[in-house]
């Protein structure tokens, strides 16, 4: 048997990790639960109004206006939240434990983020990294809320 | 390189200085990308996590309620400070409430070397139906598990069959197929740890979550 820990450091030691995603074929992560005011998916250069409901994917950027607020849930049952005049990037969102695979990035551009850990950081908690523009956050469980200032 | 050392020697000095003379502690004026962590209790059980706040000049140990470090520019992390309750709550109890629920969890387990559940577990499926109905959008994941005993790869397909075997009777209790999906993690996350080859008829489950 390969434990996950022990395949996960074989891949990283083979530097191929891969992000589970192509430009063509990105990966769900999760979806948006909760919305209120001004909020938008930002994919590649585009800007959409986000729906409740939307499925967000590996790469995508979440940003809200003065008055916005988003909830969203990933698919490792980790839940991030974002307040007003917010933006944060899903830079990594990889969840195979069967493949040895599990990883999330969350790049928090500015405002306030709020995250409570999900299966990934229990199964692999260096795997998971809240970045600002000057610290990075390593997590050990479970609810942090960060504040960027713009 | 080594001056850059210097100053972050100097810094600390000044830092000691000022905390030993008493003044008040003057707040540097925040720049854009200035961070502020805070270690707060899960909103749902009150669990106090942990947490590492760090930059190329230092790192910061969060890992009580509601510790607190601010990085600005390059600096290290600054002292940890804890924050009172309702200044965590002025600060981020408005992000906290734009929360989605917490995900809701059931294991299911199967009779001995069979397909079929076992009675309690055929009993939580109207519970699964009924947690469906209180999420906005709700995902349900069947997630099925197995113990150590034999190879991973095979455990992966009998964590799927598991798992199809739970998703079939979600579906005949009148499951909207749309909302499932359904995976395995084989033998790679043991509600109980063993070691390899290991019986542990705790590990052969079925998870669902819904969210």
């Amino acid at each position: 048997m390969l434990t996950l820990r022990r395949s996960i450091a074989g891949v990283l030691l083979l530097g191929l990790v891969p992000t589970g995603a192509s430009a063509a074929d990105p990966a769900a992560a999760g979806r948006i639960k909760v919305v209120s005011g001004a909020v938008f998916v930002v994919r590649g250069d585009v800007a959409a109004r986000a729906a409740l409901g939307q499925v967000v994917f590996e790469a995508d950027t979440l940003r809200t206006g003065p008055d916005g607020r988003v909830g969203i849930t990933l698919n490792d049952d980790t839940r991030v939240s974002l307040g007003p005049g917010s933006e944060a990037r899903l830079d990594q969102f990889v969840y195979a434990p069967a493949d040895g695979r599990v990883g999330l990035v969350l790049n928090i551009v500015r405002g306030l983020v709020a995250y409570v850990s999900g299966r990934i950081a229990k199964l692999s908690p260096d795997a998971v990294k809240l970045e600002t523009p000057n610290a990075i956050v390593g997590v050990r469980g479970t609810t942090l809320a960060l504040r960027v200032t713009e | 390189m080594n001056r850059g050392r210097y100053s972050v020697v100097l810094a600390g000095c000044a830092a000691v200085i000022f905390s030993a003379c008493g003044q008040p502690r003057v707040r540097t004026p925040e720049r854009p990308g200035d961070t502020m962590v805070a270690l707060l209790p899960d909103p749902d059980s009150g669990v106090v996590g942990k947490a590492v706040v760090s930059n190329a000049s230092g790192a910061a140990d969060l890992d009580t309620a509601r510790a607190s470090t601010r990085v600005s520019g390059n600096r290290p992390p600054g002292d940890v400070t804890t924050l009172g309750e309702a200044e965590a709550k002025t600060l981020f109890g408005d992000l906290l409430s734009a929360l989605p629920p917490p995900p809701h969890h059931f294991t299911l387990y199967f009779q001995f070397e069979s397909d079929a559940l076992t009675a309690e577990s055929e009993a939580l499926v109207p519970e699964v139906l009924q947690a469906v109905k209180d999420f906005p959008f709700a995902d349900v994941v069947v997630i099925g598990h197995t113990d150590t005993t034999g190879a991973a790869a095979a455990n992966v397909e009998l964590g799927l069959r598991r798992a199809n075997v739970v998703q079939k009777l979600l579906l005949d209790a009148g499951l909207d197929g749309s909302m499932v999906e359904v995976t395995s993690h084989g033998e790679t996350d043991l509600l109980v740890p063993t070691a390899d080859d290991t019986f542990e008829p705790r590990n052969r489950r079925v998870e669902i979550s819904v969210r």
